[in-house]
C-alpha cells in the first residue's frame, strides 16, 4: 500500500459515527516498508478476505469495520496466506 | 416455545437467545408501559457453580418504533460486566449473600442502559447491579429482598431490572414438536394416542429478564401522553435483539474468546412463535440476522402458514374449513406483521403502517385490564395479546386458534371457522411462579437447592 493510499484508508477508518466506512483505494506498487501514519490503529485488528476472487478486505478494529477495496493488498494476504 | 431455541444458530448460543418479549401498560403505574425482553432459555435452577448470567460480550436491545416505518426509532441498550471478587476461589459465593453488595458474592455483574434516538446516544445509568441467581437457603436466604434491591429508579420516572426471574410462558413442548401433538385430543391425531392432559415443559425454568418501565412519553413519537385509541401516535412496534461482535478471536493466552468489529445481530423476537412456527428452518438464522422493516421476504409464510396446512394432515376430518381454504391469511397477516387497522375490531386499532415487519404492536391509549382474560383480544380483552403482551397472556393457545382460522372471519366473513378451531389447546394452564403485582413483574426464580428436577421416561 502507498503512503498516499495508506493515508486515505485511515482517514476514512477514522472519519464519522458509523460502524463500517468502505475506502476504494487507488491502485499501486506495495512498498517494501511503509511506516505507521499518526492515525493508524493501535488496537489489535482482523483482517478478513471474504472472497479470495475479490480485492476487498474487511478489517474489525474496536467496533468498527473497515472495508477496503485493495486488489494489491488482498493478493499479497492470499500469498502469504498461500505460504508465498 | 415462543422463541426458546428457536432456530439452529442461536440455539447453540443461549446467552444471547432471546426467548419472549412483553409489552404492556403496567397495570399498577398505568402512565407508563412495561417492556421485558427474556433471554436464556430453560434454566435449570441448580445448574452451579457456573450460574447463569447475561453476556458480557452481548449487546441486548429493546427497540420501539413509532414512524409507521417498522424502523427502531428508539432503542434501550444494556451492556454487561462482571467482576471476580476472590480470583483464588471456585465457589459462586463465598459464604451467604444477604445484600447485592454483600463481598460474598464472588461474581457480581453490573449493567450501563443506554437511550438511543435519532442516533444521539445518552447514557441514563452505569453500574447498575444485577441480583445473584437464586441459589438456594444457605447462600440467597432472602431471595425476594435481593430481588427487590436489583430494581433501580432512574432519571425520568423510569425503573429497571436486569437479572434472573422465572419464566412466564408456557407450552407443553414435549408434545407439540411430537408430530404437533396436543395431548387434550391425542385420540384425533393421525397417530392415535389416549387423551391426557397437557404438560407444562417450560414449569421450574428460569429465564434472565431485562425489564423497563418508562413512561408512555418516552415511547411516543411527538412526546405526548397518548389517550386517543384511534391514532397511529398511540401505538408502537416494539421488538427486542442480541447482538454480537462480528468476529471472535480464541486468545489462547487468556482460554477466552475476544470480540472485534461492530456490532451485530444474531437473535430477534417481537411476536412469540413467529420465527419458531412460521419461518421455516432453512431460514432461520437468516430471520434472526434481519431487521422487522426487511420482513417482506417473510410475507407468504404467514399468508400461506405451514401449519395451517399441518393441523388438517394431523388430525384428519377435524379441520374441513381450514384445509378447503387457498387464500392468502390476511388475517395473520394483520395481526403479526402490520397491526390490526381500525375498522376490523370494534374500537380497536393497533396498525403501525403497511411496512410487513413482525413487531409486538401496543396501541398505549388501552388502558389495562381490571380483569385480565389470557386469550387477550380474541376473548374480548383489549389490553391483551395481540395488543401487546401481558405475562399472563397465552400466547400459545392464541396462535394456535389463529392458525387454525377463528380469526379469519375478521377479514373474509366467506369463511366459518371449524368447531375445533375454538376449542384447540395445548392442555397447559399457567403452573409457573406466580406473576408479582410489581415491577418487575415476573415471578422470582426457582431455587436451586428448592427446585426438584421432574422425571425422565425414555418410553
Amino acid at each position: 500500500m502507498s503512503d498516499t493510499s495508506r493515508r486515505k484508508f485511515l482517514a476514512a477508518a477514522g472519519a464519522g459515527t458509523a460502524a463500517t466506512a468502505v475506502v476504494t483505494l487507488s491502485g499501486g506498487a506495495a512498498q517494501a516498508a511503509t511506516t505507521r501514519t499518526k492515525g493508524a490503529a493501535t488496537e489489535p485488528v482482523v483482517a478478513y478476505v471474504q472472497d479470495p476472487k475479490a480485492g476487498v478486505l474487511y478489517l474489525m478494529v474496536g467496533e468498527r469495520e473497515v472495508i477496503v477495496e485493495d486488489h494489491d493488498l488482498v493478493a499479497r494476504i492470499l500469498n502469504a496466506a498461500g505460504g508465498r | 416455545m415462543s422463541s426458546h431455541r428457536e432456530a439452529p444458530e442461536i440455539s447453540k448460543d443461549p446467552v444471547a437467545d432471546s426467548t419472549d418479549v412483553y409489552a404492556f401498560v403496567s397495570p399498577d403505574r398505568p402512565d407508563t408501559v412495561t417492556l421485558i425482553a427474556n433471554y436464556i432459555p430453560l434454566q435449570a435452577p441448580d445448574g452451579g457453580p457456573n450460574f447463569y448470567e447475561f453476556g458480557d460480550d452481548v449487546l441486548y436491545e429493546i427497540h420501539i418504533s413509532n414512524g409507521q416505518k417498522a424502523e427502531a426509532d428508539i432503542t434501550y441498550q444494556f451492556e454487561f460486566h462482571t467482576r471476580i471478587r476472590n480470583k483464588f476461589s471456585f465457589l459462586y459465593n463465598t459464604g451467604p449473600i444477604t445484600d447485592i453488595h454483600s463481598g460474598t458474592w464472588n461474581r457480581p455483574q453490573f449493567y450501563s442502559l443506554t437511550r438511543v434516538e435519532k442516533g444521539r446516544s445518552k447514557v441514563l445509568a452505569k453500574n447498575l447491579e444485577c441480583p445473584p441467581v437464586n441459589v438456594g437457603p444457605r447462600s440467597t436466604p432472602n431471595y425476594a429482598a435481593l430481588a427487590a434491591q436489583a430494581v433501580h429508579t432512574i432519571d425520568g420516572g423510569r425503573k429497571v431490572f436486569a437479572g434472573q426471574r422465572a419464566d412466564a410462558f408456557h407450552v407443553d413442548l414435549g408434545s407439540v414438536f411430537d408430530l404437533g401433538a396436543l395431548r387434550p385430543v391425542n385420540h384425533l391425531h393421525l397417530i392415535s394416542m389416549p387423551d391426557t392432559t397437557g404438560v407444562n415443559s417450560v414449569q421450574g425454568f428460569n429465564v434472565h429478564t431485562l425489564a423497563l418501565q418508562v413512561p408512555k412519553r418516552d415511547l411516543t413519537r411527538d412526546g405526548n401522553l397518548p389517550t386517543a385509541v384511534g391514532s397511529g401516535k398511540s401505538v408502537v412496534g416494539v421488538w427486542a435483539t442480541a447482538s454480537r461482535r462480528k468476529s471472535q478471536i480464541w486468545d489462547a493466552r487468556t482460554g477466552r474468546y475476544v470480540g472485534h468489529g461492530p456490532w451485530k445481530q444474531v437473535s430477534r423476537l417481537g411476536n412469540p412463535l413467529f420465527n419458531e412456527v412460521l419461518v421455516p428452518m432453512a431460514e432461520k438464522d437468516l430471520w434472526n440476522a434481519r431487521p422487522p422493516s426487511k420482513d417482506a421476504r417473510f410475507a407468504k409464510y404467514v399468508d400461506h402458514p405451514e401449519l395451517a396446512k399441518l393441523l388438517p394432515a394431523l388430525y384428519p376430518g377435524v379441520f374441513p374449513n381450514l384445509a378447503a381454504y387457498s387464500k392468502a391469511r390476511a388475517d395473520l397477516n394483520a395481526i403479526l406483521l402490520t397491526g390490526i387497522p381500525a375498522g376490523v375490531v370494534p374500537g380497536f386499532q393497533n396498525f403501525t403502517g403497511p411496512v410487513a415487519s413482525d413487531m409486538l404492536r401496543l396501541n398505549m391509549a388501552i388502558p389495562p385490564s381490571a380483569n385480565e382474560n389470557p386469550l387477550g383480544l380474541v376473548a374480548g380483552d383489549a389490553a391483551g395479546f395481540p395488543n401487546g403482551r401481558r405475562l399472563g397472556d397465552d400466547v400459545v393457545t392464541i396462535e394456535l386458534r389463529a392458525v387454525a382460522g377463528l380469526t379469519l372471519p375478521l377479514v373474509d366473513t366467506s369463511f366459518t371457522p371449524d368447531g375445533a378451531a375454538s376449542a384447540i389447546a395445548d392442555g397447559t394452564t399457567n403452573t409457573n411462579a406466580g406473576i408479582t403485582g410489581t415491577f418487575p413483574y415476573l415471578g422470582l426464580p426457582g431455587g436451586g437447592y428448592q427446585t426438584v428436577p421432574g422425571t425422565t421416561a425414555a418410553s
